[in-house]
């Protein structure tokens, strides 16, 4: 492996690494509680090391600075003041900066500012020490310090907080082994994976416990029964039970089962390699390649769905079957590697989550706000193209929260509110959505004031009375709207959701707002859990081809004008007990209506559905996804646009939009 | 000898759609049923090696009519074909005896998926 190619991993790595230290300095800050020392230690040693290895000189001298006012902390020597934290925060600042533009050179080269702050640490340390140098002295003989040259960047990251974890992992099972009484054969833990796009993750579950059931007894899941009842897991679990089946048997049950990734079976005594944080054997890969990889499958993608048409035309045509069957046994195959091609490229969103707690709390401090902020669902999975283009809008989000939504102390004491406002970050799934949201306990968005200003504009309809959710989300993400500066003095909100508004549909997801007066504002984003492939409805209208992304189709069935009841100025179609509102997709698209519409969709976004008439339907198939490059302001009917197999383009309707 | 399908479903779409589907892979379709009460009835006198039941049908709905059904024959192969979102309901079907389930919209290589394991089960 070349220099660069470490160079590669050395970055990489080391943000990891400055991750871990944002989070655990503010943990400190927020909480006193000096564990986080040791972890903030071990990473900055890390860097510290492979910095060394790399002879990038900066990093190394404000890491090894950092190093020693961590001992001194550690130690006891040095106190836990604002000032030490400050010092971290700004160490941590100066780590970033200089691993962003590394430079090679001996040690002594540093920029002048970096100077100046590794004198302060200077300071602080020589401060702390003539009181014990006792304390520190021996303080140090407790942490190997090694010479930076024997810290190549292998042995730097194999200070194994994983190998801590196989231990207890090993200590769990053998208590519960200890506890059960005599069992019929062997003790065996099931790990099974589904594929990513396995519908009713929890029903497959199911019957991959209904198997195992049949050849032994079960003990446990993990996570629960429950769990899998409620979706709340990623389709990832592991089943233990006591068996007389051999593991090939096992596997092959379980593999039978339908809609399995992976299963690997092992006894007690073999630490889990599949946990919600993976201690599997890994490689790191360039993301280039994975982004080629991808690029790649979906163009395997296309010519499957070829493949498969010619061979069945060719088949009716009296071409021998067994061409049928290689297309199939083909298409299977490449169905398997895009699967693994788009579960390589799942990251949970805590690695987007993390760059967060920083800037809230550094904006927070410069609002004179007093906030709590928290994250949860961190280990939920996003296609990594997803979550690079999620971080932007998040931040708008809690930006807007915290300069809007959240009052001052005062303020909140006043309105009976504890002084404390929260601010929370949540990542969750739904069906084949992950939902994201930013939640505060805010005033909330003067819907009067909106409305009001909306209306002097002429944005919305100047007989409305009050608007309802839906109809703020529309007047807030209105471009010219939004960018009003009066709407931000009179009630804050409105910069920047047009923006939001924008990315996420331009990546196939909604937006989705809630607000209570004094009592806060929810809002939500939903993505498509992965952006490259979408599974869709392809329809006809005037002769061109469109694509219903299938998540959102309900139903489709046949049309007859009889079918449609107009009652206020809107018409509608009954169907069992329902009502549901009629959209043409002609009218949408500027054509003209005619006796050719021949089918009812039913689809569903945000729990609304609607019925679409189209006039003809198409098979349901892979698309790839290209972005689209809608103009600002112009109708966002569609979210992006695919070629489909035959080599003719379709766009892709924004159902949500349609509404 | 192919094997013999009873396909049941209220809407005329999603039976052609699923036939249509098995069909392809060589299966025969012998009967169609729009409702419960008429799954029951063929079933007992088709015999088909293979049932496709929707969840939500009127006049007795899939779910019941699995339980008539297996209640009849034990052996029964039937494969739930549900919409997305009723992952309760499919787990009641498969607690009153069904094999399998697939998700609507269908995605012909998965119902063949699905029809090969509740047939090899």
């Amino acid at each position: 492996m070349d220099q660069s190619r470490y160079a590669e991993l050395f970055r990489t790595e080391s943000r990891e690494h400055l991750a871990e230290i944002d989070a655990a300095v503010l943990a400190l800050e927020q909480s006193g509680d000096m564990t986080h020392v040791a972890t903030l230690f071990r990473s900055t040693h890390t860097i510290k090391g492979m910095a060394g290895a790399m002879g990038y000189g900066e990093v190394e001298r404000i890491s090894h600075s950092l190093e020693t006012l961590l001992d001194l902390l550690r130690a006891g020597t040095q106190s836990l003041d604002p000032d030490a934290i400050a010092l971290l925060f700004d160490g941590s600042d100066a780590l970033r900066h200089a691993l962003e533009t590394v430079r090679e050179g001996p040690p002594t080269h540093v920029s002048p500012a970096v100077q100046r702050l590794l004198d302060r640490l200077a300071a602080r340390a020589d401060a702390g020490a003539p009181g014990d140098l006792h304390a520190a002295s021996n303080a140090l003989s407790t942490v190997p310090v090694h010479p930076t040259s024997d810290l190549s960047p292998r042995s730097g990251t194999a200070i194994a907080p994983e190998s801590l974890a196989l231990d207890a992992d090993h200590l769990e099972i053998f208590g519960a082994l200890a506890a059960t009484p005599a069992p019929i054969g062997e003790v065996r833990i099931v790990d099974v994976r589904l594929t990513a796009d396995c519908p009713l993750k929890g029903v497959r579950a199911m019957l991959v416990l209904t198997r195992l059931r049949a050849l032994g007894v079960v003990k446990s899941t993990e996570p629960t029964q429950h769990a899998w009842q409620e979706e709340r897991f990623d389709g990832t679990f592991a089943i233990t039970l006591h068996t007389d089946s051999d593991d090939a048997r096992l596997e092959a049950s379980v593999r039978a089962a339908g809609d399995v990734a992976r299963v690997a079976v092992r006894g007690p005594d073999v630490a889990r390699r599949s946990s919600g944080h993976e201690t599997m054997r890994t490689v790191r890969i360039d993301l280039r390649r994975l982004d080629t990889l991808l690029d790649l499958v979906g163009e395997l993608v296309i010519t499957r769905d070829r493949l498969l048409r010619e061979a069945d035309v060719a088949v009716e045509n009296g071409a021998d079957r067994a061409l049928a069957r290689i297309a199939h046994d083909t298409a299977r195959l490449v169905s398997a590697l895009q699967d693994e091609v788009l579960q390589a490229r799942m990251v949970p969103v805590g690695q987007v989550f993390d760059r967060f707690p920083r800037l809230v709390r550094d904006l927070a401090r410069d609002l004179g706000k007093d906030v709590r902020f928290t994250t949860e669902g961190r280990e939920i999975e996003l296609d990594r193209s997803l979550l690079e283009a999620i971080g932007d809008p998040i931040l708008h989000l809690l930006r807007n929260a915290l300069d809007h939504g959240i009052e001052d102390a005062e303020t909140r004491r006043a309105a009976g509110k504890p002084a404390t406002g929260q601010l929370v970050l949540r990542a969750g799934r739904d069906r084949a959505s992950v939902v994201l949201q930013v939640e505060d306990d805010g005033r909330g968005i003067d819907r009067a004031a909106i409305l009001a200003r909306a209306q002097a504009e002429g944005v919305v309809d100047p007989d409305l009375i009050r608007l309802d959710d839906d109809r703020l989300l529309q007047v807030l993400a209105h471009a010219g709207f939004s960018t009003a500066r009066a709407v931000t003095s009179i009630s804050g909100r409105g910069v920047g959701v047009d923006v939001v508004m924008t990315r996420v549909r331009s990546l196939g997801g909604a937006l989705e707002v809630e607000t209570l007066e004094g009592q806060g504002t929810v809002f939500t984003l939903r993505l498509p859990a992965t952006l490259a492939f979408l599974r869709a409805l392809l329809v006809q209208v005037e002769g061109e081809c469109y694509a219903l992304p299938a998540a959102h189709v309900i139903e489709v069935l046949d049309f007859t004008p009889g079918m449609i009841v107009t009652s206020l100025a809107r018409e509608w179609i009954t169907l069992r007990d329902e009502t549901l509102p009629v959209v043409r997709l002609r009218d949408r698209f500027g054509c003209a209506r005619t006796e050719e519409e021949a089918f009812v969709v039913v689809v569903e976004s945000s729990d609304r559905r609607t019925a679409l008439l189209v006039d003809g339907l198409h098979t349901q198939q892979d698309i790839v996804v290209k972005a689209l490059d809608v103009v600002r302001g112009s109708a966002p009917l569609f979210t992006g646009a695919t070629v489909l197999g035959d080599g003719t383009p379709a766009l892709i309707v924004d159902v949500g939009s349609l509404g | 000898m192919s094997r013999t399908v009873l396909i049941c479903d209220d809407a005329i779409f999603m039976r052609t759609m699923v036939g249509d589907i098995l069909q392809q892979a060589g299966f025969e379709i012998v009967g169609e049923a729009e409702t419960g009460v008429q799954a029951v009835e063929k079933y007992k006198h088709l015999r088909p090696d293979l049932v496709t039941m929707d969840i939500v049908m009127p006049d007795m709905g899939g779910i019941d009519a699995v339980r008539e059904i297996t209640k009849h024959d034990p052996t029964a192969r039937i494969l739930m074909c549900s919409a997305m979102g009723q992952q309760a309901l499919v787990v009641e079907a498969i607690q009153a005896g069904a094999k399998d389930f697939v998700v609507k919209p269908f995605q012909p290589s998965r119902v063949l998926e699905a029809v090969t394991r509740v047939l090899a089960a």
